[in-house]
């Protein structure tokens, strides 16, 4: 039972992750740097908590706001570059942001324990839910609240005006401008909003596992990022959480049960090959979104 | 002294970084999308022939390189098939994100054929020396450039004085109207991965031997310093993936002198530097299309 | 109401606006024509800040709009459409609409929380008003890649009009359309006169230019070579050389 409980912690956490790039990627914007401010998230939360002492329930919120104005300020620069430059120019801010914390040290003595980030050992004893006797199921639960609350927001989003406005942005600029769209509004915040996201994502992820670390934030896990919300399809929240569920769940987790070994990240990256030769839209594209709307939602305007 | 000397061995060993970057930007001009798999798979290449030599010791150096440069050359038409043939070009996304798995696979594969550690690989006369004046000039740094030279110079008789060259130049430039004058657009671009693969292979294993070392961690690293020659020196522009090469080769050496932490931070400094003031990198045209 | 002084726009060697002078009154609707390449779409593009301009100025209602973005333009009153449709495919006709209210009428009307929320009551009865004006009503959820030509070319004009314009520029509306839509779209475009909207049109399509316009300026090699009524326009002699070259025989 245990075992289904750090699973369901592992698909909430990732599902928060993928979640971030969501909105950033509906504005046209492909970005690699989702995993940077993961980590600000994570060492911020974890910082927080292990060293100064802070409440959980106000650590969250202060990373995901040091994540969004780090965000916020990355999306300015961000706004020059079209498609493929702008990947680039987000993995090397993904790079650095890793670099910067394979250097970081920050130490406390806490008793005899040394707390706190040390480079590149990264950082351990993030020991909130242990000192606090949390159970598996109370940590999973505590992490599916905020999944399923950003869910519901990003749901509302989709079906409100900004969701519309966010898409027209991404589909075509020239058109958003013509038609009275602030460009540089709808993109920035949408980074802003991506990089809160993360951030909440981030904190609740070092503290599950609690032990973070560099390498841990590099290109894979931004892809990750993108790669569950470009799968799943950028029409609707769920898929976002179906391509985790799928990836996370059945191969990661499940197959290596069979196959045996370190076998995580090949079938990964197979995977994502074979999803996009055969679903390029993602599996829950525009068509089957409306569809599945239509199934549940009797509503005039979509 | 030490400077000069480390900034001459940068630019040796950049003209690897070169070839990588040129690698990058040829497949971009050709198929105007960025093929991430590209140092991986160069990477991968040098590892296959890591293999082959530690089964077969008796191989002789260059022959060695051949494999790896020519396996290379495999994988570049395996990701061709794998990554671009069979998805519509209207789903840019879709291509990045194939590439981008297949560079998550062969990043894998190397880490589990490498047993998560640096392997040794052959190098070229490591320890001769050309004493040129005050300087002291490794042998095999030198072995690196000639080599590499001659490879660019072969890959430029090729665009320029072949019948496939001219046709990657010109489904580069109008891809349409080069299917309408016979040339086939699969055949073509195929080529064109397995040439870039070729030089990639070769530049994995230049690097290999310059080290002595074949380094697990190579794909991401080299993925990332490839991407940045080939921002630096323009997207689609071989000049340009060139001095860009050597640019950040020199850079890298000259700056290890003062310490490692600086040569990471000042290399991602430049690539900030250069998206800000010249997004279109130093030769090349801010016309991208995607 | 609006007026281009000296406008030019110069792509590198190539002047594909030179020094134009163009007003138009309120109320008014105006033609704009020209052979291919006269400028006529660039000039739409300046006016709307799509492109830089090089030299010369823009004012709109007495205000200097030459270095204002698009979507300063939209919020000041001035709605564009497309030569070829920029539609948003993957929105529906409803969404189409919906993210174009954005004129500074209707960020007073809500304010900022209650626009981005979308608004129930108002913001949806003017979609509603729109929809019906555009005989669009019963494609409302459709996706806007899914409409026939006719239908796209419709959706295009309603949601310029959805931005509550006070000037309208219409980039080339009758381009594929036969005389009986060509007939239709005259008339919507003299309702909207009666809404009180000015309107610049575009065309080649000489029968709506010369039935729907009361005023023409010609344009040229980005230089403006005639203006006056329809009927001046038809009878001058450089127009005619412009679009058919000297030597023609009529």
């Amino acid at each position: 039972m245990d075992y289904l409980y750090g699973l369901a912690q592992t698909i909430g956490v990732h599902t928060i992750l993928g979640l971030s790039a969501y909105v950033v990627l509906q504005t046209g914007q492909v970005t690699m740097a989702q995993a940077a401010f993961y980590a600000v998230g994570a060492y911020v939360a974890a910082m927080l908590t292990t060293v100064w002492g802070v409440n959980i329930l106000l650590a969250i919120p202060a990373a995901a706001a040091v994540a969004c104005a780090l965000a916020g300020l990355a999306g300015f620069p961000a706004l020059r570059f079209k498609g493929l430059m702008l990947v680039v120019a987000t993995m090397a801010l993904g790079e650095a942001v890793r670099e910067f914390f394979f250097n970081f040290d920050y130490q406390i003595a806490k008793g005899d324990l040394k707390v706190g980030p040390a480079g590149a050992e990264g950082f351990r004893q993030i020991r909130y839910f242990y000192e606090r006797g949390w159970t598996t199921a109370e940590v999973a639960g505590f992490i599916w609240v905020f999944v399923i609350g950003i869910m519901a927001l990003l749901w509302w989003m989709d079906r409100s005006r900004i969701g519309a406005v966010l898409r027209a942005v991404g589909e075509d600029e020239l058109a958003a401008q013509s038609v009275g769209i602030n460009l540089t509004a709808v993109k920035v915040s949408a980074f802003a909003l991506g990089g809160a996201i993360a951030g909440v994502g981030g904190a609740l992820y070092a503290h599950y596992t609690t032990h973070v670390e560099h390498t841990a934030f590099g290109v894979v896990m931004a892809t990750f990022a993108i790669a569950y919300p470009i799968l799943g399809g950028l029409s609707s929240v769920f898929g976002t959480l179906i391509a985790v569920l799928f990836i996370q769940g059945l191969l990661i987790q499940g197959l290596p049960i069979l196959i045996g070994g370190e076998l995580r990240n090949l079938l990964f990256g197979l995977l994502i090959l074979l999803a996009m030769n055969i679903r390029p839209r993602g599996l829950i594209d525009e068509r089957v979104a409306r569809m599945l709307r239509g199934l549940f939602v009797r509503s005039r305007n979509a | 002294m030490v400077l000069i000397q480390a900034i001459i061995d940068g630019i040796l060993v950049g003209t690897t970084y070169a070839l990588i970057g040129i690698g990058f930007t040829l497949i971009f001009g050709v198929m105007h999308k960025l093929n991430l798999a590209f140092a991986a798979a160069s990477i991968a290449g040098a590892f296959l022939s890591l293999i082959v030599w530690q089964n077969l010791k008796w191989l002789p150096v260059p022959a060695v390189f051949l494999i790896a440069a020519l396996g290379a050359g495999v994988l570049g038409y395996v990701i061709y098939v794998a990554c671009f043939r069979f998805i519509p070009l209207k789903s840019p996304l879709a291509t990045l994100m194939a590439t981008v798995g297949m560079l998550i696979f062969l990043d894998e594969v190397v880490t589990h054929v490498s047993d998560g550690k640096a392997q040794d690989y052959p190098g070229m006369l490591p320890t001769a020396r050309w004493v040129l004046g005050p300087l002291d000039l490794r042998v095999d740094y030198l072995l690196v450039f000639a080599i590499s030279v001659v490879a660019m110079l072969l890959l430029l008789a090729l665009l320029f004085r072949t019948r496939l060259g001219i046709a990657t130049r010109a489904v580069a430039q109008q891809p349409v109207a080069a299917q309408l004058c016979g040339i086939s657009l699969d055949r073509t671009n195929a080529a064109t991965f397995v040439i870039s693969g070729v030089l990639g292979g070769l530049a994995g294993a230049m690097i290999g031997s310059s080290a002595e070392l074949l380094s697990n961690l190579l794909p991401l690293q080299l993925t990332v310093k490839g991407l940045i020659v080939t921002v630096i020196g323009g997207l689609g522009s071989i000049p340009g993936a060139v001095v860009a090469g050597l640019l950040v080769g020199a850079f890298e050496k000259g700056l290890e002198t003062w310490s490692v932490l600086a040569r990471d931070l000042c290399v991602m400094l430049l690539i900030f530097v250069f998206l800000v003031a010249k997004p279109a990198g130093i030769f090349g045209k801010l016309n991208v299309r995607d | 109401m609006l007026e281009l002084k000296g406008l030019s726009k110069h792509f590198g060697g190539v002047r594909a606006v030179d020094g134009l002078d163009f007003a138009v009154r309120e109320g008014e609707i105006v033609g704009l024509i020209g052979p291919n390449g006269s400028g006529k779409s660039t000039t739409v593009n300046l006016i709307c800040g799509v492109f830089p301009v090089t030299s010369g100025g823009i004012a709109f209602r007495g205000r200097d709009i030459t270095r204002a973005p698009p979507h300063v333009c939209l919020a000041l009153g001035i709605a564009r459409t497309f030569q070829n449709i920029r539609l948003f495919n993957e929105l529906t006709v409803w969404q189409n609409l919906w993210v174009a209210q954005n004129s500074a009428k209707h960020r007073k009307q809500r304010g900022f929380l209650g626009r981005w929320v979308g608004g129930r009551g108002e913001a949806r009865r003017s979609v509603e008003r729109h929809l019906e004006f555009s005989a669009l009503a019963k494609k409302r959820d459709e996706l806007a890649g899914n409409l026939s030509f006719g239908e796209q070319r419709r959706l295009e004009l309603a949601r310029a009009l959805a931005a509550e314009p006070e000037l309208l520029l219409l980039d080339e509306p009758a381009a594929g359309m036969n005389a009986e839509e060509v007939g239709q779209l005259a008339d919507r475009i003299r309702s909207l006169q009666g809404q009180g909207k000015t309107v610049v049109l575009v065309e080649h399509v000489m029968e709506l230019v010369m039935g729907v316009t009361e005023r023409i300026a010609v344009l040229n090699f980005g230089r403006k070579i005639a203006e006056g009524s329809p009927s001046e326009i038809q009878a001058n002699r450089a127009v005619r050389e412009a679009y058919l070259g000297t030597g023609a025989k009529i």
